[in-house]
Order: C-alpha cells, then structure tokens, then sequence
C-alpha cells in the first residue's frame, strides 16, 4: 500500500509537472537564472583567483649576470654554489656567445651595428617556490657574499601585486558570492511559495477529501527537486557553453608572445557548480 | 449520529456565527438547512467537516467530540464524510476519472478498488461517458455531479452539501437535489445548506433554518418558508 502511494504521488509530481506547464516553465526559468547568476560568479571568481594565484609560479625565475668578460670557470663556479641551495630548482648557463647568436637570430639589425660582443653570461636560476624569489635575489645581490655576481634581475614586485590581487579577488568575489547564494535561497524560496500560492485552492480541496499533510506535500516537493535538479542542469550546461565562448574568444585575441592560455577555459568539474548549489 | 449542544462560535474578528445550538440528526436523515446569508448555515457545515471548532458547546459525530479531535485524526475523519461546495471544488488539472479517484488514493486504497469504485459512482451519477474529461471540459451540472461523485466514493456515512446548486440553473438544481435524495435514499445521511426555495418546497423533508446565528425553526417535513401561523407563534 506504501509502495502503491509512493508510485501514485511520483507520478502525481510528474503529472502536476506536465499539466502546470506555464507555472513549472516559470519556475524552471527563474531557478535556472538564479543559479547561472550564482554558478557564473563562483565560476569567474574562481577562476581568476585561480590565474592570479597561478601567475607567480611563471615568476619563479631569477636571472644572475656575471661581469662582462668573467672567465668561465667562475660561471661554472657559481652556477655548482647556486646549485646547492636549497631553494634552487634548476640553475642554467647561458653563456654570451649563446646569448649573442640569439640576438642574431632575433634581432639581426642590432647585432651587425655592433662590433663586437657586449653581452655577459648568464646563470639563469629557477627557485623550487615563487613567493622566495624577492627574499633569494636580495641575498644574491650581497657583494661581499658573491663577488662574482654583477647583476640580478628577479620580478619580486610583479609576484607581490599578484599575490596580492589574487587576495583581493578571492575577499571581493566571495562575499559577492555569499551575497547571491543568500539572494538565491530567497528567490527560489520565494518561487516555492509562489507555485503553493497558487495551488492553495487545490490543497484546501484535498484536505476536505481527507489527504494527510504528506500526501500533499510529497508532490511539491519532488516538483521543486526537478526544478532544481533541471535548473541546475541546465544552468551548467549555459555555463559550459558561455565558457566555451568566452575560450575561443581568449584564443582568437591572445598574443603568441604572452604566454600560455588556461585550456580548456571551463573546466566540466566547475560546470558542474550551479548543479551542486541546487 | 449528530448532537450539538449549547453550541456557539465566535470568530477572531469578534463576529458571533452560531449562538446556543442545540440540534440533533439521526442516522440516514436528509436535513435542508435555510437561512439568509449570515445567517449560519455554512458554519453549521463548517462544525460538521471540522474546518471550523466551536468556541462553546460540543460537537458530536457519531460519539466522537469533534472539538477534542486532534488534528492528525482528521484527515481520517474526512475520508468518512463526503463534502460538495457550491463552487465544485474539482482538481483542475485532473480528469473526471482522477478527481473520483483521489478521494479513494488518499486512503490508500488498492488499484483495484479503484478500477472497481470510480466507474461505479460515476455511473451513479450519470457522468461514466466522460471520464476523461477536464472540469473546464464540464458544464456547471456535470462538475457538480462528478464532485457529488467524489464525495460518495469512500461510502460516506454523512454527506455535507453547502449551497451545492447555488451556480446552476433551476432545472439542473432540481436533477442535482434529486441526486442527493437518492443518495440518502441508500442509507447515507444528507445535510444540505441552501437557498433554493423551489427545491425545499418540492422535496418536503426535514428543514432547520438558522437567524442571526440561532436555530429558529426545526421541522420534520417542512418549507423554505415559514408559515403565517409559525411566524405568529415565534
């Protein structure tokens, strides 16, 4: 008997569903806004926090110039201490010479006004995390510790402001995003109310033919489930074809010189976020 | 089967509907209840299908004092009354068949029970030609036999009617009464609230009519009306 009302009040939703149609369309597109308003900006936030927070590890890069026309052995040197550290991921020579037919390759014009070679090797140093390239650079440019040491370029600022925007973004697109989850309850909790609303009628008649509160409730409910369930689907997949979109259009403008762009733009894990929060 | 005493209520507004009731219904009574508009007819009906709870006095439906029935009871309650309104009160989204059915689905009742129970009374009340069809489908005639279907389906031992010919015209108000009077010609026990002179007139059976929240007149056989000599003597 159980099992018998079960099946009946499952198919009432799905009836009631079918029947209801403008109602559940409705319902269906106010959830669906909602929760791609919602999924979108988790989404968005995510992913830029993300790349700020990825930007700094391409920074993790420091460049040591030897003197113009060091000897050898004393990169060689160097690059064995360097080596050492235990900071240090990698330590790479780029000697002058390397560094000169370089330059011809990408700038022939500069090179034939020269006459001879100006450049100075280079020990190119890749540190194991970006947040200890400022502290690392600033000890190499001890002079008493490292003599042999004329130059050293690192991009500490630049990780700094990124760390930091990383921070902001991840502070501002949070409480906007607590503050459309909050508005979202309310809508959907609101579009509840408006499809019992409309049906207090319906539940007054039920109640005179002797229907128990579940026997009423049990329908609404698994209607708005599949309201919730379908607008989450739904939202997922206007957010997977928005980040699709928005991919392709990163691409088509993207330099070649600047670097790598995060593929695929959208992941299907993060489309997934409206269906989750339903 | 149904005793009221002293039976009075009071809504929030401080509006007094019924005042010192004192009214008793035996088992398969068919009981027209008149009254002007006010005049507290429909929270007579109201007492008896518990959408509302005397403020004074008891209720009582075949022992039960419905005043101290608590609210998970009744839903059990109704599945043993039948209730027609004057508006029908149909489900609008469900068919003839499904709108009979429901009152038989909300007890749990087997599917061949219904298979069994809703083609029945829908032949009762001459409405097994359209099954499928929607209340909006309906004329006002047929939406009120389907409800009066709906309300027999579970084999009431009470059938409460508030003003069910109020939306029909004299014809089919009198084909709807002659419905209701078979029915209680079956054993179940009809009260109906109403306006309609002309079928109290033509059925000649037990009228109570109710004045400004009191009961004023208690007839066997009786009118919508008052007689001259009834007047004089109240």
């Amino acid at each position: 008997m159980i099992f018998g009302s079960l099946t009946f009040l499952i198919g009432e939703a799905g009836r009631n569903i079918r029947r209801n149609g403008l109602m559940s369309l409705a319902a269906l597109g106010t959830v669906t806004i909602a929760l791609t308003v919602l999924g979108g900006t988790l989404w968005t936030t995510f992913r830029m926090s993300e790349f700020a927070r990825s930007q700094p590890e391409k920074f993790n890069r420091i460049d040591v110039f030897l003197p113009p026309k060091a000897e050898r052995s004393k990169a060689q040197d160097l690059l064995e201490e360097l080596h050492k550290k235990p900071e240090v991921k990698e330590v790479t020579l780029v000697t002058r010479e390397e560094a000169w037919k370089m330059m011809e390759e990408n700038q022939p014009v500069l090179t034939s006004a020269l006459d001879e070679n100006p450049l100075m090797d280079k020990l190119e140093v890749e540190l194991k995390e970006a947040s200890q390239v400022s502290q690392f650079a600033q000890s190499l440019r001890d002079k008493d510790e490292y003599p042999n040491i004329d130059k050293v370029l690192d991009a500490g600022e630049e990780v700094r402001n990124l760390i930091n925007l990383s921070r902001v973004i991840r502070v501002i697109g949070g409480g906007l995003a607590v503050g459309l989850f909050i508005a979202t309850l309310f809508i959907i909790h609101n579009t509840i109310r408006l499809t019992v609303f409309a049906r207090k009628k319906e539940i007054l008649i039920m109640q005179m033919v002797g229907a128990t509160p579940w026997f009423i409730r049990l329908p609404l409910l698994l209607e708005g489930l599949f309201h919730g369930l379908m607008g989450g689907v739904i939202a997922g997949g206007l957010m997977l074809f928005a980040g699709h979109l928005v991919s392709q259009f990163v691409t088509s403008v993207h330099s070649p010189l600047s670097g790598e762009v995060p593929s695929p733009f959208l992941e299907y894990s993060e489309a997934i976020m409206p269906f989750a929060v339903s | 089967m149904i005793d009221l005493k002293g039976v009075g209520v009071t809504y929030s507004n401080g509006w007094r509907a019924l005042s010192n009731v004192q009214l008793k219904i035996d088992k398969g009574e068919f009981v027209f209840v008149v009254g002007t508009t006010g005049a507290g007819k429909s929270t007579l009906l109201k007492l008896l299908s518990r959408e509302e709870t005397a403020t004074e006095g008891t209720v009582k439906v075949s022992g039960q004092d419905l005043s101290s029935l608590p609210l998970h009871d009744l839903p059990a309650y109704r599945r043993k009354i039948g209730i027609v309104f004057q508006d029908f009160g149909l489900l609008p989204n469900k068919t003839v068949y499904e709108n009979v059915a429901f009152a038989l689905q909300v007890t749990g009742a087997s599917r061949q029970t219904i298979r069994r129970q809703v083609p029945y009374v829908l032949d009762l009340v001459a409405m097994s030609h359209r099954p499928d069809a929607f209340p909006n489908q309906l004329s006002g005639g047929e939406q009120q036999r389907v409800a009066i279907a709906r309300a027999l389906v579970n084999e009431p031992f009470l059938l409460l009617a508030d003003e069910p010919t109020g939306n029909l015209d004299p014809e089919t108000s009198l084909g709807i009464m002659q419905l209701l009077n078979h029915i209680n010609l079956r054993g179940t026990t009809v009260i109906i609230a109403t306006h309609d002179q002309a079928v109290v007139d033509f059925l000649q059976r037990r009228v109570i009519a109710f004045d400004q929240g009191g009961l004023v007149r208690d007839e066997v056989v009786g009118n919508y009306r008052a007689t001259e000599a009834q007047e004089e003597t109240a």
